[in-house]
């Protein structure tokens, strides 16, 4: 009797096993944010009158949209330092013999392995007025009075491209690695040069990485609170000190909650964008 | 009562649950919660108020939780009901968002055996002040050959690029900000002069930090010699051989007095009450005032000793006379508006 058990489609997989992490997230994120926008939607700091005078008061105020230009502006300098920087160390890693690239691979992840606070009080001291940049720049008798190196915009993208940098190389390493070194060779033997290579096979085959490494490294940069505040100094204000600002020194939280929506909203959109470029990109990255 | 498995199961998990987690069932039974501030506080208070309390209660449990005022006023209000903390310490100005916000219980006064001994303004029905923080120009001596006398010395063109200040979510900034507006004839209700004065100061800035802690590292990197600071901060740097001094301006050094409070519905309001008392004791502020604590007593049975008699005060007298204390509730009221205009236009 009985009938046999329908063969189970082996290529297909329950959704149980992503419940717990499913349930986590809605518990501690979905819902905390759904309570922040429930917050932002009101005008006075105790939450009872309704409406979107926080949302009106950050969008039509100059200073306030400043602040989120420079910060969205400071995570793509950064973004692009950690790409220039970042991208010459993944392509040599794939063509280093492995105790090299042991190595390199040590040397990108070092930064990981040491506290966010420790790398970045080490930025002020090298950027410091008695650092070490200043000291060398002073001795070789190259400038006669220190440079202002920390407390600016240069030094803030400096410090968080070296403490962000890992998340962009890694991903890097990951996307050239999948590229078929044949394809190098065929191009050269088919009277390509080095560049012309370069720019027509390795870049186009490593855009799902560069995409990647991009969108983490901005989410990063633009969010880093200790590095912005501590080599950015109290006068250069980002997103992430406003927001602090607002809730915690001016227990103002509903437009605390108003800026970070809206600066959840733009990073989002900056996302999407990165992501649309990944989707397209798509095509060539396959051929990999 | 029908017993299946999966009820079986719920109970005896339930039963876990209250072994593994006894705050669950007994949460009243809990011990003395402290939400003192981190760092140098936390340290002095295990040290040295801790174990005044449980001598002087019998080895009552107690624990210390450090956190920021705003992170307290934020968890009590969580639970108004059912506070996770007893007693709480307070700058200022969230004291008076504490108090606001009805999350203290006045002090038991006629009941307390030292408040009567506090100097006058640290004699607060919400919560007494048991220490003093007493803000006042730091310099660097090897940097600055004459020691500097008043606040208006930061103007003088020797300083050119070499001045520090921390922006206003900082107790000390916004004060500090206040004490200069006063120089030129504002009061807390009037910062303008102060904005003025600070428009002019602009050549001499090296720096804006983003808090208080931030100019100490301003200090060990050469990058400022001279700003507005906390007493206790430098003494801590001083110890550390960094080349720092303080002197009180002679318009007065500013003192904020820090409060602590009996949080409203706690359930250990007996023993929060023999805390405090404990904090205001002689013996306890004596052995805070020497070294390495530093802190300023505010009980006038204290006699003044060390660094602390021979910078700022030798007697209560003499410290009355050489503060100035700042109204705070004026100063909340307009707050936010003036860190809204020193974002914009402070920039250097």
């Amino acid at each position: 009797m009985g009938v046999a058990p329908a063969a189970r489609d082996v290529t297909s997989y329950g959704m149980g096993l992503a419940a717990p992490l499913a349930l986590f997230f809605l518990v501690f994120f979905v819902a905390p944010l759904l309570q922040l926008f429930w917050l932002s939607l009101h005008n006075d700091t105790a939450g009872l009158h309704w409406g979107l005078g926080q949302y009106l008061h950050f969008l039509t105020d100059p200073f306030s949209l400043g602040v989120l230009g420079s910060t969205l502006l400071l995570g793509a300098e950064v973004t692009a330092v950690c790409l220039v920087l970042g991208f010459p160390i993944a392509w040599l890693y794939q063509r280093v013999g492995p105790k090299l690239q042991t190595i390199i691979i040590l040397i990108v992840l070092l930064p990981l392995l040491t506290s966010v606070v420790v790398r970045t009080f080490a930025w002020i001291v090298i950027l410091g007025r008695q650092g070490i940049i200043n000291a060398t720049l002073q001795s070789l008798g190259i400038i006669d009075t220190p440079l202002k190196l920390l407390y600016t915009q240069f030094g803030v993208v400096i410090a968080l491209a070296q403490v962000q940098m890992p998340l962009m190389t890694l991903p890097l390493i990951t996307a050239l690695g999948r590229i078929d070194p044949n394809l190098d060779d065929a191009s050269c033997s088919l009277g390509a040069g080095s560049w012309r290579t370069f720019f027509r096979i390795v870049l186009p085959l490593s855009l799902p990485g560069i995409i990647a490494g991009c969108t983490l490294t901005y989410a990063a940069a633009i969010t880093a609170f200790i590095t912005q505040s501590l080599v950015g100094g109290g006068q250069m204000l980002f997103m992430p000190m406003y927001l602090y600002q607002q809730a915690s020194t001016l227990q103002n939280w509903p437009f605390a909650a108003a800026i970070s929506i809206i600066f959840l909203l733009a990073v989002l959109a900056v996302v999407s964008v990165f992501t649309t470029l990944g989707r397209m990109s798509r095509g060539y990255g396959g051929a990999g | 009562m029908i017993m299946n498995r999966r009820s079986l199961l719920t109970t005896a998990l339930t039963l876990g649950a209250m072994k593994a987690f006894p705050g669950l069932s007994y949460a009243q039974a809990r011990p003395l919660v402290f939400a003192t501030f981190t760092g140098s506080w936390e340290e002095a208070h295990k040290a040295v108020l801790v174990p005044a309390f449980r001598k002087a209660n019998a080895d009552a449990a107690m624990v210390l939780d450090p956190m920021l005022s705003v992170d307290q006023i934020a968890k009590v209000n969580a639970a108004k009901a059912n506070p996770p903390i007893d007693v709480m310490l307070h700058d200022p100005g969230p004291a008076l968002v504490a108090i606001g916000q009805d999350l203290v219980e006045p002090y038991p006064v006629e009941k307390s055996a030292y408040y009567k001994d506090l100097i006058a303004e640290a004699q607060e029905p919400t919560g007494p002040a048991p220490f003093f923080q007493v803000v006042g120009l730091t310099y660097n001596p090897e940097a600055v050959k004459t020691p500097p006398t008043s606040w208006a010395d930061l103007w003088k063109p020797e300083f050119k690029g070499r001045v520090g200040i921390t922006n206003l979510n900082s107790t000390l900034g916004t004060g500090w900000l206040v004490e200069i507006a006063k120089m030129r004839g504002g009061s807390e209700a009037n910062v303008d002069p102060g904005f003025k004065a600070l428009e002019e100061l602009k050549p001499n800035l090296a720096a804006v930090a983003a808090n208080p802690g931030a100019l100490a590292t301003l200090f060990q990197q050469g990058q400022i010699d001279i700003s507005p600071g906390n007493f206790n901060a430098i003494q801590i740097l001083k110890a550390r051989g960094v080349p720092v001094e303080f002197v009180a301006p002679k318009e007065g050094a500013i003192a904020f007095k820090t409060t602590i409070h009996i949080v409203k519905n706690s359930p250990n309001r007996e023993l929060a009450f023999k805390l405090i008392e404990a904090a205001l004791t002689p013996e306890v502020q004596t052995t805070l005032m020497n070294p390495p604590y530093l802190i300023v007593p505010t009980n006038s049975k204290v006699t003044m000793g060390g660094e602390i008699a021979r910078v700022l005060a030798k007697d209560t007298a003499e410290l009355k006379k050489k503060f100035v204390f700042q109204d705070w509730k004026k100063i909340n009221e307009q707050r936010s508006a003036w860190i809204e205009r020193f974002n914009r236009e402070i920039k250097i």
